[in-house]
């Protein structure tokens, strides 16, 4: 019957039917998980959970503020704190990576033997699971006993051992960041890698004719033409410290405090971290506003980020 | 050859090796590390050597039964959870991926751009309304709510259509004159010749899911009995805040099983990884 009705569409037709069904299952989770949760956070976002709420039913129990939790976003300095420390995380984390990945690549470019062990090695820890890394790393930088603070004592340098990096409020950013740079390099390796490779031997051979020496090769031809990786790691860099979290909540919780303008803040407390303690206290409206502004604000980056792109081309 | 050209490239050549392996020892240390403490007893868990005396396993056994952080079920739970998501994310995606490649549908190129479009929107965005959805349909401590909402997973269907996009469109051809039907054809062609990028989707996914931190600490409350291992190290890591030996025994239990695939299937890794950057 089915057979009979398929036979006899239209051959677009046919397709259409037969692709609805192949796509099903994930076109459900899609419009569930996905599509819904957009529209769905919009309408908690103008809701607030009250006092005396239904604990069993949370959600269907948030009483009706318009546009209270956006007003309240606006004013919270707090959640303008949260910007500022993703942003400096930003700052800090994007021009390391690249500066360390490029450097891998370039040492790995030489194909000398063994060459495909190292670029395996420092690719690794990418895939290892972020939070069980930040783990390790906050033993390692642990005041007392951490291996880098023992290291730093035996050369005279007590720093690390007094507060530690992560206790410091003018080092805690740095310190996750090290961490994230060491993970991630490997991935920004590659890519910079297969852009060197790209570009064509007579190129620095006609460099080498004109006299051209290795810092000229290096800072004349390579860097311009692995500009668009640059580019693609600064976007996704930003993106990245808009997303974070899980670096955060392994390695520091938000912390150390900091005094800004005479109020206490959290020195690493990053814009994804704030969203996830407004959510554990179960203020999920307000949260829901947060990330509508989170995501005008990513959307603003990539679009700038787009156009940036363009103009380069 | 003289020895006037032959040193500067003996010395370069060192340098070059000198450097690399500086570079391997900052990357690799962190874990070399973890694997040692984790094999030396108690009181030696601050101290500075390198040479184990005798490697105890006593941690491993320790953590892996603990009655209340019990890591072997925090195991069993990730490999659950990864493995179930990265086979079902395979399966729908290839599904998905073969009609984009194959089948010429009405609005096919604005659904893949919608598709793609979502990949815009940062995760953290869907944070409190998934939790919401899964918390109405009773999912909070359940593998399907670790799994199920992100199973929708763009970027495979991506990567599925442009490698299936090669496939010759005569063999599904000559297999439909043969009396082939479309599930036939999909799963007697189409799945055994895109073997390779299956594979690659379902290690990518499972890789997603086995560290797909916040959204475990979401879904699960600390009397859950689903919890996965970074979550369990998490929850052991508030309570004894300073067994470290513990802890990087707790850790191996999570890095060493993805090392060790990684090393076995590294190119599909660092291929598949990479792939969304270098098209562009």
């Amino acid at each position: 019957m089915m057979e009979k009705l398929v036979s006899k569409m239209s051959p677009k037709w046919r397709d259409t039917t037969v692709a609805l069904v192949f796509l099903s299952p994930f076109l459900a989770v899609y419009a569930v998980f996905l599509v819904y949760p957009i529209f769905y956070s919009m309408y908690l976002s103008f809701r607030t959970v009250s006092v005396d709420t239904d604990m069993f039913n949370i959600f269907s129990d948030m009483r009706f503020t318009g546009l209270k939790n956006y007003i309240e976003l606006a004013k919270d300095y707090h959640f303008w704190w949260s910007l500022t420390v993703t942003f400096y995380y930003a700052i800090l984390y994007i021009p390391l990576l690249i500066f360390s990945s490029l450097v891998l690549a370039v040492l790995l470019n030489n194909h000398l033997k063994g060459h495909s062990f190292f670029r395996s090695a420092y690719f690794m820890p990418n895939v290892l699971d972020m939070f069980v890394v930040g783990t390790i790393w906050m033993f390692l930088y642990a005041p007392q006993g951490g291996v880098i603070s023992q290291i730093m004592n035996a050369l005279g340098i007590d720093f690390f051992s007094r507060e530690g990096i992560l206790g410091s409020p003018r080092t805690a950013m740095l310190g996750v960041v090290v961490a994230l740079v060491l993970k991630n390099s490997g991935f920004g390796m590659i890519l910079f890698l297969a852009a060197i490779q790209n570009i064509s031997r007579s190129v620095y051979e006609a460099a080498d004719i004109d006299g051209a020496s290795n810092w000229q090769k290096f800072t004349k031809i390579t860097i311009p033409l692995v500009r668009p990786i640059i580019l693609f790691m600064v976007v996704t860099g930003m993106i990245g410290a808009l997303n974070s979290f899980t670096e955060i909540y392994a390695m520091t919780s938000g912390k150390p405090n900091v005094v800004v303008f005479g109020k206490t803040m959290e020195a690493t407390r990053v814009a994804g971290y704030y969203l996830f303690r407004q959510w554990d206290r179960m203020n999920y409206g307000y949260a829901a506003a947060m990330s509508y502004a989170l995501l005008f604000i990513t959307l603003a980056v990539s679009y700038v980020n787009a156009k940036i792109l363009k103009s380069s081309h | 050859m003289t020895l006037m050209t032959r040193t500067p490239e003996l010395a370069k050549k060192t340098f070059l090796y000198v450097a690399l392996a500086v570079g391997a020892v900052f990357v690799l240390f962190p874990f070399f590390w973890m694997i040692l403490v984790a094999l030396k007893p108690d009181e030696q868990v601050f101290a500075l050597n390198f040479i184990l005396q005798k490697p105890l396993l006593k941690n491993f056994v320790d953590i892996w039964t603990n009655p209340s952080y019990p890591f072997g079920r925090f195991f069993v739970n990730s490999l659950v959870v990864a493995t179930s998501g990265g086979f079902f994310t395979a399966l729908f995606c290839s599904l998905g991926g073969y009609v984009f490649a194959k089948k010429d549908f009405y609005f096919k190129e604005q659904i893949f751009w919608i598709l793609l479009a979502t990949m815009m929107i940062p995760g953290m965005m869907f944070l409190v309304p998934q939790f919401a959805i899964v918390t109405k349909l009773g999912w909070i401590n359940t593998y399907s709510g670790m799994v199920v909402p992100h199973l929708a997973n763009v970027f495979g269907i991506f990567l599925m259509r442009q490698y299936m996009e090669t496939i010759p469109t005569s063999i599904i051809e000559s297999a439909k004159i043969d009396g082939a039907g479309e599930w036939q054809i999909f799963w007697r062609l189409i799945v055994p010749l895109s073997m390779t990028i299956i594979t690659m989707v379902f290690l990518l996914s499972f890789l997603f899911h086995w560290s797909n931190f916040l959204w475990h600490l979401v879904v699960n409350t600390p009397e859950s009995d689903k919890l996965t291992l970074p979550i369990g190290l998490a929850l052991f890591k508030g309570q004894y805040t300073s067994d470290w030996a513990k802890m990087m025994a707790a850790s191996c239990f999570s890095i060493i099983p993805i090392a060790l695939i990684f090393v076995v299937a590294q190119k599909f890794f660092i291929e598949g990884l990479t792939s969304g950057a270098v098209k562009e």
